[in-house]
Protein backbone atom coordinates (compact mmCIF):
# COMPACT_ATOMS: atom_id res chain seq x y z
CA UNK A 1 0.00 0.00 0.00
CA UNK A 2 1.35 3.47 -0.77
CA UNK A 3 2.95 4.99 2.32
CA UNK A 4 1.13 8.30 2.21
CA UNK A 5 -2.21 6.58 2.54
CA UNK A 6 -2.42 5.35 6.08
CA UNK A 7 -4.97 2.66 6.93
CA UNK A 8 -7.20 5.25 8.61
CA UNK A 9 -7.63 6.97 5.30
CA UNK A 10 -9.03 3.92 3.57
CA UNK A 11 -12.41 2.24 3.49
CA UNK A 12 -11.86 -1.48 3.71
CA UNK A 13 -14.99 -3.12 2.29
CA UNK A 14 -18.08 -2.54 0.17
CA UNK A 15 -19.95 -2.10 3.43
CA UNK A 16 -17.66 0.71 4.56
CA UNK A 17 -17.67 2.39 1.16
CA UNK A 18 -21.47 2.22 1.06
CA UNK A 19 -21.77 3.58 4.59
CA UNK A 20 -19.37 6.42 3.79
CA UNK A 21 -21.46 7.46 0.77
CA UNK A 22 -24.71 6.76 2.65
CA UNK A 23 -25.97 4.45 -0.07
CA UNK A 24 -26.59 0.71 -0.42
CA UNK A 25 -23.78 -1.68 -1.34
CA UNK A 26 -25.56 -2.39 -4.60
CA UNK A 27 -25.64 1.29 -5.51
CA UNK A 28 -21.93 1.80 -4.90
CA UNK A 29 -21.09 -1.33 -6.90
CA UNK A 30 -23.13 0.11 -9.75
CA UNK A 31 -21.33 3.43 -9.41
CA UNK A 32 -18.02 1.62 -9.74
CA UNK A 33 -19.24 -0.11 -12.87
CA UNK A 34 -20.92 2.77 -14.61
CA UNK A 35 -19.66 6.02 -13.12
CA UNK A 36 -16.04 5.39 -12.36
CA UNK A 37 -16.25 5.27 -8.54
CA UNK A 38 -12.59 4.66 -7.63
CA UNK A 39 -12.47 1.25 -5.95
CA UNK A 40 -9.25 -0.75 -5.69
CA UNK A 41 -8.63 -4.44 -5.22
CA UNK A 42 -6.11 -6.54 -3.37
CA UNK A 43 -5.56 -10.01 -4.75
CA UNK A 44 -5.48 -12.83 -2.24
CA UNK A 45 -5.20 -16.60 -2.45
CA UNK A 46 -8.78 -17.24 -1.38
CA UNK A 47 -10.77 -14.09 -2.02
CA UNK A 48 -9.92 -10.68 -3.38
CA UNK A 49 -10.82 -7.71 -1.18
CA UNK A 50 -11.84 -4.21 -2.15
CA UNK A 51 -10.77 -0.94 -0.62
CA UNK A 52 -11.05 2.75 -1.43
CA UNK A 53 -9.13 5.87 -0.51
CA UNK A 54 -11.29 8.47 1.19
CA UNK A 55 -9.65 11.35 -0.66
CA UNK A 56 -10.38 9.67 -4.00
CA UNK A 57 -13.98 8.99 -3.04
CA UNK A 58 -14.38 12.61 -1.93
CA UNK A 59 -12.87 13.93 -5.19
CA UNK A 60 -15.15 11.67 -7.19
CA UNK A 61 -18.15 12.70 -5.13
CA UNK A 62 -17.41 16.43 -5.55
CA UNK A 63 -17.17 16.17 -9.32
CA UNK A 64 -20.24 14.02 -9.52
CA UNK A 65 -22.23 16.65 -7.64
CA UNK A 66 -20.98 19.31 -10.02
CA UNK A 67 -22.07 17.44 -13.13
CA UNK A 68 -24.44 14.56 -12.34
CA UNK A 69 -23.68 11.42 -14.28
CA UNK A 70 -20.35 12.69 -15.56
CA UNK A 71 -17.12 10.83 -15.04
CA UNK A 72 -14.82 12.85 -12.76
CA UNK A 73 -12.04 14.35 -14.83
CA UNK A 74 -10.06 16.95 -12.87
CA UNK A 75 -9.29 16.45 -9.21
CA UNK A 76 -9.01 12.70 -9.53
CA UNK A 77 -5.99 13.06 -11.80
CA UNK A 78 -4.22 10.11 -10.22
CA UNK A 79 -6.94 7.68 -11.28
CA UNK A 80 -6.41 5.98 -14.60
CA UNK A 81 -10.07 5.60 -15.64
CA UNK A 82 -10.93 9.19 -14.78
CA UNK A 83 -7.95 10.91 -16.39
CA UNK A 84 -8.95 13.40 -19.09
CA UNK A 85 -7.80 12.41 -22.54
CA UNK A 86 -7.38 14.69 -25.51
CA UNK A 87 -6.74 11.89 -27.97
CA UNK A 88 -9.88 10.64 -29.69
CA UNK A 89 -8.61 7.08 -29.82
CA UNK A 90 -7.97 6.99 -26.07
CA UNK A 91 -11.42 8.43 -25.40
CA UNK A 92 -13.07 5.62 -27.36
CA UNK A 93 -10.76 2.98 -25.92
CA UNK A 94 -11.50 4.09 -22.35
CA UNK A 95 -15.24 4.28 -23.03
CA UNK A 96 -15.12 0.67 -24.24
CA UNK A 97 -13.21 -0.53 -21.18
CA UNK A 98 -15.77 1.26 -18.96
CA UNK A 99 -18.56 -0.66 -20.68
CA UNK A 100 -16.61 -3.90 -20.20
CA UNK A 101 -15.98 -3.11 -16.53
CA UNK A 102 -19.72 -2.79 -16.06
CA UNK A 103 -20.04 -6.38 -17.36
CA UNK A 104 -17.16 -7.52 -15.12
CA UNK A 105 -18.63 -5.81 -12.04
CA UNK A 106 -21.97 -7.56 -12.61
CA UNK A 107 -20.24 -10.90 -13.04
CA UNK A 108 -18.18 -10.36 -9.90
CA UNK A 109 -21.18 -9.32 -7.81
CA UNK A 110 -23.45 -12.03 -9.23
CA UNK A 111 -25.95 -9.35 -10.16
CA UNK A 112 -27.35 -9.55 -13.69
CA UNK A 113 -29.12 -6.20 -13.45
CA UNK A 114 -25.82 -4.50 -12.65
CA UNK A 115 -24.41 -5.41 -16.08
CA UNK A 116 -27.57 -4.68 -18.06
CA UNK A 117 -26.51 -1.16 -19.02
CA UNK A 118 -23.42 -2.56 -20.77
CA UNK A 119 -25.60 -4.27 -23.39
CA UNK A 120 -27.64 -3.12 -26.36
CA UNK A 121 -31.33 -4.05 -25.92
CA UNK A 122 -31.14 -6.40 -28.93
CA UNK A 123 -27.95 -8.10 -27.77
CA UNK A 124 -27.57 -11.84 -28.21
CA UNK A 125 -25.27 -14.54 -26.92
CA UNK A 126 -23.91 -17.78 -28.29
CA UNK A 127 -21.23 -20.32 -27.62
CA UNK A 128 -20.37 -23.70 -26.22
CA UNK A 129 -20.61 -24.95 -22.70
CA UNK A 130 -19.28 -28.45 -22.12
CA UNK A 131 -19.54 -29.21 -25.81
CA UNK A 132 -23.19 -28.17 -26.10
CA UNK A 133 -24.11 -25.23 -28.27
CA UNK A 134 -26.29 -22.49 -26.83
CA UNK A 135 -27.67 -19.33 -28.34
CA UNK A 136 -30.31 -16.82 -27.37
CA UNK A 137 -31.15 -13.45 -25.91
CA UNK A 138 -28.75 -11.69 -23.58
CA UNK A 139 -31.43 -11.99 -20.87
CA UNK A 140 -30.07 -15.51 -20.37
CA UNK A 141 -26.74 -14.03 -19.33
CA UNK A 142 -28.39 -11.83 -16.70
CA UNK A 143 -30.32 -14.82 -15.35
CA UNK A 144 -27.24 -17.02 -15.36
CA UNK A 145 -25.09 -14.43 -13.57
CA UNK A 146 -27.73 -13.83 -10.92
CA UNK A 147 -28.29 -17.54 -10.36
CA UNK A 148 -24.55 -18.18 -10.31
CA UNK A 149 -24.09 -15.71 -7.46
CA UNK A 150 -20.95 -13.79 -6.55
CA UNK A 151 -17.67 -14.70 -8.24
CA UNK A 152 -15.41 -12.46 -6.13
CA UNK A 153 -12.11 -13.78 -7.49
CA UNK A 154 -12.67 -13.47 -11.22
CA UNK A 155 -9.53 -12.27 -12.83
CA UNK A 156 -10.16 -10.63 -16.21
CA UNK A 157 -7.65 -9.56 -18.85
CA UNK A 158 -8.24 -7.67 -22.07
CA UNK A 159 -6.56 -9.78 -24.75
CA UNK A 160 -7.71 -7.51 -27.55
CA UNK A 161 -9.58 -4.25 -28.04
CA UNK A 162 -10.00 -3.33 -31.69
CA UNK A 163 -11.98 -0.27 -32.73
CA UNK A 164 -13.23 0.42 -36.25
CA UNK A 165 -15.01 3.79 -36.00
CA UNK A 166 -18.56 2.76 -34.95
CA UNK A 167 -17.87 -0.90 -34.12
CA UNK A 168 -15.42 -2.71 -31.89
CA UNK A 169 -14.36 -6.18 -30.84
CA UNK A 170 -13.13 -7.09 -27.37
CA UNK A 171 -11.54 -10.40 -26.46
CA UNK A 172 -11.75 -10.91 -22.73
CA UNK A 173 -10.07 -13.75 -20.89
CA UNK A 174 -11.45 -14.52 -17.46
CA UNK A 175 -9.90 -16.92 -15.01
CA UNK A 176 -11.02 -17.98 -11.53
CA UNK A 177 -14.74 -17.89 -12.34
CA UNK A 178 -16.66 -19.40 -9.48
CA UNK A 179 -20.21 -19.77 -8.27
CA UNK A 180 -23.16 -22.13 -8.11
CA UNK A 181 -23.16 -22.71 -11.87
CA UNK A 182 -19.60 -21.92 -12.89
CA UNK A 183 -17.96 -24.36 -10.46
CA UNK A 184 -14.86 -23.67 -8.45
CA UNK A 185 -12.19 -22.37 -10.81
CA UNK A 186 -13.39 -22.00 -14.38
CA UNK A 187 -11.84 -20.24 -17.34
CA UNK A 188 -13.86 -18.47 -20.02
CA UNK A 189 -12.84 -16.84 -23.28
CA UNK A 190 -15.30 -14.22 -24.45
CA UNK A 191 -15.47 -12.23 -27.65
CA UNK A 192 -17.73 -9.19 -27.43
CA UNK A 193 -18.85 -7.13 -30.40
CA UNK A 194 -19.75 -3.54 -29.55
CA UNK A 195 -21.59 -0.78 -31.31
CA UNK A 196 -21.42 2.93 -30.63
CA UNK A 197 -25.06 3.71 -30.08
CA UNK A 198 -26.44 7.07 -28.98
CA UNK A 199 -22.93 8.11 -28.06
CA UNK A 200 -22.26 5.08 -25.84
CA UNK A 201 -20.52 1.80 -26.48
CA UNK A 202 -22.92 -1.12 -26.03
CA UNK A 203 -22.30 -4.85 -26.34
CA UNK A 204 -24.38 -6.31 -29.18
CA UNK A 205 -23.09 -9.85 -28.97
CA UNK A 206 -21.26 -12.06 -26.51
CA UNK A 207 -19.59 -15.13 -27.96
CA UNK A 208 -18.20 -17.43 -25.29
CA UNK A 209 -16.12 -20.50 -24.87
CA UNK A 210 -15.88 -22.26 -21.50
CA UNK A 211 -12.66 -24.16 -21.18
CA UNK A 212 -12.82 -27.73 -19.92
CA UNK A 213 -11.93 -27.92 -16.27
CA UNK B 1 -19.61 -28.58 -10.63
CA UNK B 2 -23.15 -28.92 -11.92
CA UNK B 3 -23.53 -31.85 -14.28
CA UNK B 4 -26.88 -30.86 -15.76
CA UNK B 5 -26.06 -28.81 -18.87
CA UNK B 6 -29.41 -27.05 -18.86
CA UNK B 7 -28.67 -25.83 -15.38
CA UNK B 8 -25.10 -24.88 -16.09
CA UNK B 9 -26.07 -22.76 -19.08
CA UNK B 10 -29.77 -21.86 -18.97
CA UNK B 11 -29.92 -21.09 -22.67
CA UNK B 12 -31.69 -22.97 -25.39
CA UNK B 13 -29.47 -25.88 -26.31
CA UNK B 14 -29.39 -26.25 -30.06
CA UNK B 15 -27.74 -29.63 -30.16
CA UNK B 16 -27.83 -31.51 -26.90
CA UNK B 17 -25.13 -34.06 -26.50
CA UNK B 18 -24.93 -34.93 -30.19
CA UNK B 19 -21.82 -33.00 -30.89
CA UNK B 20 -18.72 -32.80 -28.77
CA UNK B 21 -15.95 -30.53 -29.83
CA UNK B 22 -12.55 -32.00 -30.21
CA UNK B 23 -10.66 -29.31 -28.39
CA UNK B 24 -7.46 -31.14 -27.67
CA UNK B 25 -6.23 -31.89 -31.19
CA UNK B 26 -7.39 -28.94 -33.21
CA UNK B 27 -5.67 -28.78 -36.51
CA UNK B 28 -4.99 -25.13 -36.99
CA UNK B 29 -4.78 -25.05 -40.78
CA UNK B 30 -7.99 -27.03 -41.22
CA UNK B 31 -9.85 -24.68 -38.88
CA UNK B 32 -8.36 -21.60 -40.52
CA UNK B 33 -9.28 -22.78 -44.00
CA UNK B 34 -12.79 -23.70 -42.84
CA UNK B 35 -13.28 -20.17 -41.48
CA UNK B 36 -11.95 -18.47 -44.62
CA UNK B 37 -14.17 -20.72 -46.76
CA UNK B 38 -17.23 -19.52 -44.85
CA UNK B 39 -16.22 -15.88 -45.20
CA UNK B 40 -15.60 -16.47 -48.92
CA UNK B 41 -19.30 -17.36 -49.30
CA UNK B 42 -20.11 -13.89 -47.98
CA UNK B 43 -17.66 -12.36 -50.47
CA UNK B 44 -19.08 -14.38 -53.39
CA UNK B 45 -22.63 -13.35 -52.54
CA UNK B 46 -21.56 -9.71 -52.25
CA UNK B 47 -19.73 -9.76 -55.57
CA UNK B 48 -22.62 -11.30 -57.47
CA UNK B 49 -25.38 -9.51 -55.57
CA UNK B 50 -27.01 -12.83 -54.65
CA UNK B 51 -27.88 -13.37 -51.00
CA UNK B 52 -28.57 -17.07 -51.68
CA UNK B 53 -24.81 -17.61 -52.08
CA UNK B 54 -24.04 -16.24 -48.62
CA UNK B 55 -27.04 -17.51 -46.65
CA UNK B 56 -25.46 -20.93 -45.93
CA UNK B 57 -22.49 -19.13 -44.31
CA UNK B 58 -24.75 -17.74 -41.57
CA UNK B 59 -25.92 -19.45 -38.40
CA UNK B 60 -29.75 -19.62 -38.06
CA UNK B 61 -29.51 -17.33 -35.01
CA UNK B 62 -27.03 -14.93 -36.60
CA UNK B 63 -27.34 -11.22 -35.93
CA UNK B 64 -26.28 -8.23 -37.98
CA UNK B 65 -25.47 -4.72 -36.79
CA UNK B 66 -24.15 -1.47 -38.19
CA UNK B 67 -24.97 1.98 -39.46
CA UNK B 68 -26.19 2.48 -43.00
CA UNK B 69 -25.82 6.24 -43.08
CA UNK B 70 -27.69 7.55 -40.05
CA UNK B 71 -29.89 4.48 -39.77
CA UNK B 72 -29.00 1.53 -37.57
CA UNK B 73 -29.42 -1.63 -39.63
CA UNK B 74 -30.31 -4.70 -37.58
CA UNK B 75 -30.93 -8.34 -38.54
CA UNK B 76 -29.56 -10.65 -41.22
CA UNK B 77 -32.74 -10.19 -43.29
CA UNK B 78 -31.75 -6.56 -43.75
CA UNK B 79 -28.35 -7.71 -45.04
CA UNK B 80 -29.79 -10.29 -47.44
CA UNK B 81 -32.36 -7.82 -48.83
CA UNK B 82 -29.67 -5.20 -49.19
CA UNK B 83 -27.34 -7.56 -51.11
CA UNK B 84 -30.15 -8.57 -53.50
CA UNK B 85 -31.28 -4.99 -54.09
CA UNK B 86 -27.73 -3.70 -54.47
CA UNK B 87 -26.98 -6.14 -57.27
CA UNK B 88 -23.53 -7.10 -58.55
CA UNK B 89 -20.44 -5.40 -57.13
CA UNK B 90 -17.85 -6.96 -59.46
CA UNK B 91 -14.91 -4.81 -58.40
CA UNK B 92 -14.88 -5.44 -54.66
CA UNK B 93 -11.41 -6.06 -53.27
CA UNK B 94 -11.65 -8.08 -50.07
CA UNK B 95 -8.70 -8.56 -47.71
CA UNK B 96 -8.61 -10.71 -44.60
CA UNK B 97 -7.00 -8.54 -41.92
CA UNK B 98 -7.12 -11.06 -39.08
CA UNK B 99 -8.35 -14.54 -38.19
CA UNK B 100 -8.36 -15.39 -34.50
CA UNK B 101 -9.44 -18.82 -33.37
CA UNK B 102 -10.29 -19.70 -29.75
CA UNK B 103 -11.28 -23.37 -29.82
CA UNK B 104 -14.95 -23.24 -30.80
CA UNK B 105 -15.19 -19.54 -31.60
CA UNK B 106 -13.43 -17.21 -34.02
CA UNK B 107 -13.18 -13.56 -35.05
CA UNK B 108 -12.44 -12.40 -38.59
CA UNK B 109 -11.80 -8.83 -39.62
CA UNK B 110 -12.38 -8.19 -43.30
CA UNK B 111 -11.71 -5.01 -45.22
CA UNK B 112 -13.56 -4.62 -48.48
CA UNK B 113 -12.66 -1.80 -50.84
CA UNK B 114 -14.31 -0.94 -54.14
CA UNK B 115 -17.92 -1.59 -53.16
CA UNK B 116 -20.39 -0.58 -55.84
CA UNK B 117 -24.02 -1.17 -56.78
CA UNK B 118 -27.49 0.36 -56.75
CA UNK B 119 -27.44 0.98 -52.98
CA UNK B 120 -23.70 1.19 -52.28
CA UNK B 121 -22.86 3.84 -54.86
CA UNK B 122 -19.28 3.57 -56.02
CA UNK B 123 -15.83 3.27 -54.49
CA UNK B 124 -17.17 2.58 -51.02
CA UNK B 125 -15.02 0.95 -48.34
CA UNK B 126 -16.51 -1.35 -45.73
CA UNK B 127 -14.94 -2.81 -42.59
CA UNK B 128 -16.49 -6.03 -41.33
CA UNK B 129 -16.14 -7.89 -38.06
CA UNK B 130 -17.40 -11.44 -38.26
CA UNK B 131 -17.71 -13.65 -35.21
CA UNK B 132 -18.02 -17.33 -35.99
CA UNK B 133 -19.09 -20.44 -34.15
CA UNK B 134 -17.95 -23.95 -34.95
CA UNK B 135 -20.87 -26.26 -35.66
CA UNK B 136 -21.26 -29.85 -36.92
CA UNK B 137 -21.81 -28.42 -40.41
CA UNK B 138 -18.72 -26.23 -40.34
CA UNK B 139 -17.90 -22.71 -39.19
CA UNK B 140 -20.92 -20.38 -39.26
CA UNK B 141 -21.10 -16.62 -38.98
CA UNK B 142 -22.99 -15.83 -35.76
CA UNK B 143 -22.65 -12.07 -36.10
CA UNK B 144 -21.57 -9.56 -38.69
CA UNK B 145 -20.90 -6.00 -37.55
CA UNK B 146 -19.91 -3.47 -40.17
CA UNK B 147 -18.68 0.06 -40.50
CA UNK B 148 -19.34 1.93 -43.71
CA UNK B 149 -16.56 4.45 -44.35
CA UNK B 150 -18.74 7.22 -45.74
CA UNK B 151 -16.11 9.94 -45.83
CA UNK B 152 -13.64 7.84 -47.76
CA UNK B 153 -16.21 6.93 -50.37
CA UNK B 154 -16.86 10.56 -51.18
CA UNK B 155 -13.11 11.18 -51.38
CA UNK B 156 -12.66 8.22 -53.68
CA UNK B 157 -15.37 9.39 -56.07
Amino acid sequence: MPERNTPQKTLESWKQIAAYLERSERTVRRWEATEGLPVHRREHERQDTVFAYRHEIEAWSRLRTKSPGAIPSEDAGSLAPAKPVANAYLTEHDAITRTMHCYIAGARAGDGDLMRSAFHPFATISGYCQGVEYSGSVEHVFQWVTENGPAPNINPRFARIEIIESIAVVHLEVQRWSGKLAGANARASDVFTLLKWNGEWKITHKLFHWHDQ
Amino acid sequence: MATDFGRTCPLTPRIRGLYRLRMTKTEYLAEYDGIVKTVQMYIDGSKQGKSELMRPAFHPDASFFGYAGEQLAVGTQFLFDWIDKNGPAPKIEPRVVSVDILDSIAVVRLEVAGWSGKLAGSGVRMSDLFTLLKTPSGWKIIQKAFHWHVAESSLAA
